[in-house]
């Protein structure tokens, strides 16, 4: 089979479907809590659901024992009651009962699970066929997925993806600043209501593809993910979004692809849907969490190198400006650094015009006097600045302009000038080089 | 046959009180091993959750608590062996989960610079599915992942009780050694550093600890429901009491005493309403049950003591 | 140097996305009662933290009694913002101060008969003998400071380094700090105390270490605290200085 079939074929669209709207909806909201750095509440209500999922199907059991297709309202419903309780319990504790918050998520956490789990027990041995179905929602099961789940559960994620677009503004305001927010009239506490209603949806309508204990794993991995991508709000759901999707679906296709492949004659072996999703999951965080660019790790490194090679090169401009033509080797003595570097940094000031090279001597290009020059200029100005406004010791200024003329910024440049009016003198009474008139 | 078969919740104390009293334990009873292996669990999470709640780490205990599973298959991969497993594929897994989760949480908080609770989060659910996967590819039985979630309190053997006895030794040995170190590393970790005592020592013996009770636990309540056990009693004595060594004694009363409370439930119920319930659960829910009473007390005396000061105060 | 109580030299210290202390350098020396005196923000905590060891510096050093941090731990007292503490810690008064003693115990020692006693000649010190086994949550916020004062007192230190005692204190409990403090200045030890309060530096100080990110000046009362050194510190020229300072951070750390 290829890939088009998991999403046309009968059999297989509805977990593919299923399996990817759902990991929609739990993103997006995975996005609000990570920003409100509340990802591990999903890891407690999600727990929670688990009597509730119990005692509903139980129930459901015994009054319509004969529709078993719909036995999954059961299990939403359930899940809702329980969660919504526990988020009751744990607030309650973290205001009145001054738990702290990591204590209280935990208790109720293991709390509602025992209870859970007892309920699970009953059933057991009341009513086994059903007891298996709610095992598989443990780690999650998408295989057994109809059109009609995906119609529900696409119909779920699309509510919550339209009430964010929606409260697009007022959830912005309220997240960054509270306060401010309800200043201005917005109405933080139902907005927050909301939110925690929203995402009790997502995580009941994510249980069944993820399973109980993983589903956080899906709320938190894709927000980290795409924190690292953007710097804003709206672009950050949609990232998120994506990579849940893609998590959900990749998840869902090596499982299935898994379960085939471990599986004889004789025995069927099922490999859940929920630790390959979460698998995937995280290896998309952890590849964004290296290699995004502006905040990824690899790119980090990359900056810090950039720059310090920057600083070398521009050091090298000036020594060459303040002593004249050098050879390599006058170099190599005068800055003190290993050969391979220098030649690196030489190669690139030639090759981008600031040097030129005759024979064995390397010197300024026209190009090269003036930068190398604004950059001198940059550093007495910066000392005259800590010695003049800042009144520092005038042995002092020397060695922080030696690593700040690299950074000063044009603007700040500009200001200085301003500030310390046009000065023609830096503290150890050497010229301040002018900056190059336009012709 | 169970001397405790067909027994109330009453009748089940008094055989018990009746068997210790005669000292005939030549053969222990399911429940009494039940009772036993909980008992012991409880006081070693009693001994260490009071101080991973106050370091604030219950949520990172939960963290370890998941890992351990990637740690027994590390384990199990390393010395060979099955799902019995004795001390020393324990405590080399505890090592694997306790270096691995603190490791890489720490790693995504400091190298990667991504916030607390978004690191605790991601490294243990990663490592959880990882593990999940392991355990179900290598015995092809997803059943021990269930397991390992569930627990199972009812096929408890005599070499589990030697087991968390082992373990209840270990931990009580650690708390009474060191127990001035992990105060002040719960407490004032600066001044634990300023002193010149290892912090990070501590806390790290604080990790491994925890690690070992969860995988000592795991078999008879499941990861989760240790959490319970490390959690609850603790929460409910400091309702009543505020000297760090008297928490830990009375978190471990009240563990045990959940432990006998849900113990003799489950027989109740299995004996008068023919209900085979997990026995793990019931414990944890008993755990619960102690600090909604605890807390029901606590309100009536601050009602009665508010009222008896009005009157005082000639209200 | 030996004779120095502490020195710092070209220290540099960032926290997070700021530069915090910039490129410090100064000398103080024995026997003096020091005040850290500077703007919110300043970096005055992180001075301390940081001649701990309890932060580490991006560049250059800070020594205290001419070692390093980890050097000189037993002869150090620290006593730390109030607001840093968890006062819901099941833990009562006198168990506070005895945590003092905690360092010259090692791995296995127990607690004696003489530290107890020296616990509790700390806590009749500072007034607070009454209070011994209160759970510290219920204590006001003046018998918390002393509290704190009564710990680093059980310590012997050679050196005390307070940071913000004063802070929501009540004027009673303020004096009897100074009191205390210029007592143990008198008996030899060096006293560095981070103070947000100016009309009173004079009066209570003998040396004064002022800092707005970087060391404006540091030296006796009447010296530093001149018109010139205090607009210095308070004033708004150095907007530039500190945009130029966050600059230099992005550019070593690789963050845009």
């Amino acid at each position: 089979m290829n890939l088009f079939d998991f999403f046309t074929d009968p059999v297989l669209r509805a977990p593919t479907w299923g399996t990817l709207l759902m990991c929609i909806a739990s993103s997006l909201m995975g996005v609000l809590l990570f920003l409100k750095k509340r990802t591990l509440l999903a890891e407690s209500l999600s727990h929670a659901t688990y009597p509730g999922v119990v005692i509903g199907v139980s129930l459901f059991a015994l009054l319509f024992p004969h529709h078993e297709e719909k036995s999954f309202i059961a299990v939403l419903l359930g899940a809702f009651l329980s969660s919504l309780a526990a988020l009751k319990a744990i607030e309650w504790l973290q205001s009145k009962g001054k738990v702290s918050s990591d204590a209280a998520l935990c208790f109720i956490l293991s709390l509602f699970f025992g209870a859970g789990i007892v309920a699970s027990s009953a059933m057991q041995s009341s009513l086994p066929t059903w007891h298996k179905q709610i095992q598989m929602l443990l780690f999650g099961q998408a295989a057994t997925m109809t059109d009609l789940h995906i119609a529900l559960y696409g119909s779920l994620a699309f509510a919550i993806s339209l009430f964010l677009a929606l409260l697009f503004r007022p959830l912005q305001g309220a997240l960054f600043d509270r306060d401010y927010a309800a200043s201005t009239g917005i109405r933080v506490a139902l907005l927050e209501r909301i939110v925690f209603w929203l995402l009790l949806l997502s995580i009941i309508v994510g249980i069944r593809s993820v399973g109980v204990v993983l589903i956080s794993g899906m709320v938190i991995a894709p927000a980290v993910a795409a924190r690292q991508w953007t710097d804003q709000l709206k672009p950050m759901f949609f990232f998120a979004a994506f990579f849940g999707c893609l998590s959900g679906l990749v998840g869902n296709i090596l499982s299935v692809q898994g379960s085939i492949f471990l599986s004889t004659e004789t025995e069927k072996m099922i490999l859940p849907t929920g630790p390959m999703i979460v698998l995937v999951g995280a290896a998309i965080a952890l590849l964004s969490l290296l290699f995004a660019p502006k905040r990824g790790l690899l790119f980090r490194l990359f900056r810090i190198g950039a720059f310090h090679l920057r600083c070398l090169e521009e050091n090298l401009l000036k020594g060459i400006w303040k002593k004249g033509p050098l050879t390599f080797e006058n170099l190599r003595q005068t800055f003190r650094i290993p050969p391979f570097p220098l030649y690196f940094a030489l190669q690139r000031l030639l090759r981008e015009g600031w040097l030129m090279r005759d024979q064995k001597t390397y010197s300024l290009t026209l190009d090269g006097s003036q930068k190398a020059s604004s950059i001198v200029r940059l550093h007495r100005l910066w000392e005259l600045y800590l010695a003049e406004t800042l009144k520092l010791q005038v042995e002092k200024v020397h060695k922080t302009a030696e690593e700040m003329e690299h950074i000063l910024t044009p603007d700040i440049e500009e200001r200085l000038t301003r500030l310390l009016s046009n000065p023609k003198q830096d503290p150890h009474q050497q010229p301040i080089p002018q900056r190059p008139q336009p012709l | 046959m169970s001397p405790y078969w067909g027994a109330n919740f009453f009748e089940f104390f008094y055989i018990l009180i009746v068997r210790i009293a005669h000292w005939n334990f030549s053969t222990l009873a399911t429940d009494e091993v039940q009772i036993g292996v909980l008992g012991a669990v409880a006081v070693s999470c009693a001994l260490l959750g009071p101080f991973l709640v106050l370091k604030r780490m219950a949520m990172f205990a939960n963290s370890l608590s998941h890992t351990i599973l990637l740690g027994i298959a590390g384990a199990v991969l390393l010395l060979g062996g099955t799902a019995m497993f004795d001390l020393s594929h324990l405590l080399l897994g505890a090592l694997i989960a306790a270096i691995a989760t603190a490791f890489f949480t720490e790693g995504l908080i400091k190298v990667f610079r991504l916030q607390e609770d978004a690191s605790i989060g991601l490294v243990f659910t990663s490592l959880f599915a990882l593990g999940i996967v392991l355990v179900t590819l290598y015995t092809r039985d997803l059943h021990l992942g269930i397991e390992s979630v569930m627990g199972n309190a009812d096929a408890l053997m005599p070499s589990d009780l030697r087991l968390a006895a082992t373990l209840m030794l270990i931990n009580g040995c650690a708390i009474f050694l060191f127990f001035r170190h992990f105060q002040l590393a719960s407490f004032d970790k600066s001044l634990a550093q300023t002193l010149g005592l290892r912090g990070g020592l501590f806390h790290f013996l604080l990790l491994f600890l925890a690690a070992a009770t969860c995988i000592g636990a795991f078999r008879a309540v499941g990861v989760l429901l240790v959490l319970a056990f490390l959690v609850g009693p603790y929460l409910t004595a400091r309702l009543f009491c505020h000297r760090l060594k008297y928490l830990l004694l009375w978190s471990a009363l009240l563990g045990i005493g959940a432990s006998l409370f849900g113990v003799a439930l489950a027989r109740h119920l299995l004996s008068v309403y023919d209900l085979p319930l997990s026995t793990g659960g019931i414990v944890a829910c008993s755990i619960g049950l102690f600090y909604l009473i605890a807390l029901a007390i606590r309100k009536i005396y601050l009602f009665t003591l508010a009222r008896r000061c009005a009157i005082v105060n000639g209200a | 140097m030996k004779y120095a109580a502490m020195e710092a030299e070209s220290l540099n210290i960032n926290h997070g996305k700021t530069p915090v202390l910039w490129d410090l350098s100064f000398i103080v020396p024995k026997g003096l009662l020091v005040g850290i005196i500077g703007p919110n923000g300043a970096g005055k905590s992180t001075l301390l933290k940081a001649a701990l060891g309890l932060v580490k510096p991006l560049s250059g050093k800070i020594d205290l009694l001419g070692e390093s941090a980890t050097k000189v731990r037993g002869r150090v007292a620290y006593v730390p913002q109030r607001e840093s503490v968890d006062w819901d810690f099941p833990i009562t008064a006198e168990e506070v101060v005895m945590m003092g003693r905690y360092g010259r115990l090692g791995l296995f020692g127990r607690l004696r008969k003489a530290d107890r006693e020296a616990a509790a000649a700390a806590l009749e010190l500072v007034g607070m003998s009454a209070f011994a086994d209160r759970q510290i949550g219920q204590l006001s916020g003046g018998q918390q400071q002393r509290l704190f004062i009564a710990r680093a007192l059980v310590q012997s230190a050679d050196l005390f380094l307070l940071d913000e005692p004063f802070a929501g204190v009540d004027l009673g409990t303020e004096k009897s700090i100074i009191t205390l403090l210029k007592n143990q200045r008198d008996e030899g030890k060096t006293v560095f105390v981070v103070h947000h309060d100016l009309p009173t530096v004079e009066e209570y100080f003998d040396w004064v270490i002022l800092l707005n990110t970087r060391l404006i000046a540091c030296g006796p009362v009447s010296e530093v605290l001149t018109q010139e050194n205090l607009s210095a510190a308070f004033g708004k020229s150095q907007s530039l200085f500190n945009e130029a300072a966050a600059l230099s951070l992005k550019s070593k750390t690789g963050i845009i």
